[in-house]
């Protein structure tokens, strides 16, 4: 079920165009860590200032507060781009398990911000007027810091998987001709793409 | 006479390098960009551009030299490719300029509490630089060994 979905994604006119593309892909990976810089540098200076190790002089609630808006700016970026990464190759995703990885350190950031979010995010005026940050709140800042920055090597981790190429659809350019104008190929009946895809072999 | 580089002996010191690297780069490109943000006049706004440079600046020192140091280990992994690699190339000059405007414009630009006239554009140029950088890096990864481009 979810491989048929992902087959299908990759295999959408948009996605078939973003992986055939010698340049586009590139540069969506580039403002991915364009993205991390600004989401990663934001979260870190948060998580710091929880743990009490950086900008010490500022109240949590001016920390928090005003990183909030800027720093959801900075992950729809990053997911944005994240997202057409992975349509452009969604079955060789399926199959990778740094992405498995990352995908579940994902959804356990989700349940750290839900866990957390009533006693420490929601209301950073209330750590500030308690004698020291409590211990919720430090727990917050190093789980967030150890799970997004396991979720950044996860994503670099991705690249070091060689795809399983028997189960793999959409085949991409061969190394050595990627980064030039390949002559357009013809196409042959049956073929789900005209420049990407190959029947899978037995 | 050849010398191993230990580098190359395992293929797990070239990934965790790069997770490093990776690291690196969020932290200092990070705290730069939230103080050029705060000089746009984006976000930040009960804190002036300069009280934020001295929070951060500490950080961004410690993310450069992060990002420096594993960046010249990568680099030895395999001087050849790189040094015949336009990206890289290109690459290093954003981040030369990018160091030594953020060590002496940028720095004079938020240095006092009130932003100078040119404060915004200062911020433009720094952004600018640091995002050549970052696409110069993963250009790397996307072009064939040769300086020709293409």
């Amino acid at each position: 079920m979810l491989l048929s979905l992902v087959q299908w994604l990759q295999f959408t006119g948009f996605f078939t165009e973003l992986r055939g593309s010698a340049y586009v892909y590139p540069i969506v990976m580039s403002l991915h860590m364009v993205g991390i810089a600004l989401f990663g540098g934001m979260v870190l200076m948060t998580d710091l200032r929880l743990l009490g190790w950086a900008m010490r002089k500022r109240s949590i609630a001016d920390v928090v507060n005003q990183f909030r808006v800027p720093k959801r700016w900075g992950l729809l970026l990053t997911v944005t781009c994240g997202f057409l990464m992975f349509g452009s190759k969604a079955e060789e995703y399926y199959y990778n398990a740094f992405f498995r990885t990352k995908l579940i350190l994902l959804a356990l950031v989700v349940v750290q911000e839900l866990v957390f979010y009533r006693g420490v995010y929601a209301n950073p005026a209330a750590l500030d007027q308690a004698p020291s940050v409590p211990g919720s709140a430090k727990l917050a800042a190093a789980l967030s810091l150890l799970l997004w920055t396991s979720i950044a090597c996860c994503g670099r981790g991705i690249g070091y998987i060689e795809p399983p190429l028997d189960k793999i659809h959409a085949q991409l350019l061969p190394p050595s001709t990627y980064p030039r104008f390949t002559e357009p190929r013809s196409t042959q009946q049956g073929e789900i793409a005209p420049c990407c895809s190959s029947k899978p072999t037995p | 006479m050849l010398i191993e580089n230990p580098l190359n002996s395992s293929a797990l010191t070239f990934p965790v390098l790069e997770c490093c690297h990776i690291v690196g780069f969020a932290i200092s490109i990070g705290t730069i960009a939230i103080v050029d943000f705060s000089l746009l006049g984006v976000g930040m706004h009960r804190q002036t551009p300069a009280q934020l440079a001295k929070d951060t600046a500490l950080w961004t020192l410690g993310g450069l030299i992060l990002m420096l140091f594993s960046g010249l280990l990568l680099f030895s992994s395999d001087p050849d490719m790189y040094y015949l690699n336009w990206p890289f190339l290109i690459k290093m000059v954003f981040f030369v300029s990018a160091v030594i405007f953020h060590y002496t414009i940028h720095r004079k630009a938020v240095s006092s509490d009130t932003p100078p006239n040119n404060g915004k554009l200062v911020a433009c140029i720094s952004l600018a630089l640091w995002c050549g950088v970052i696409f110069g890096g993963i250009f790397i990864g996307f072009v064939y060994p040769g300086l020709s481009l293409g």
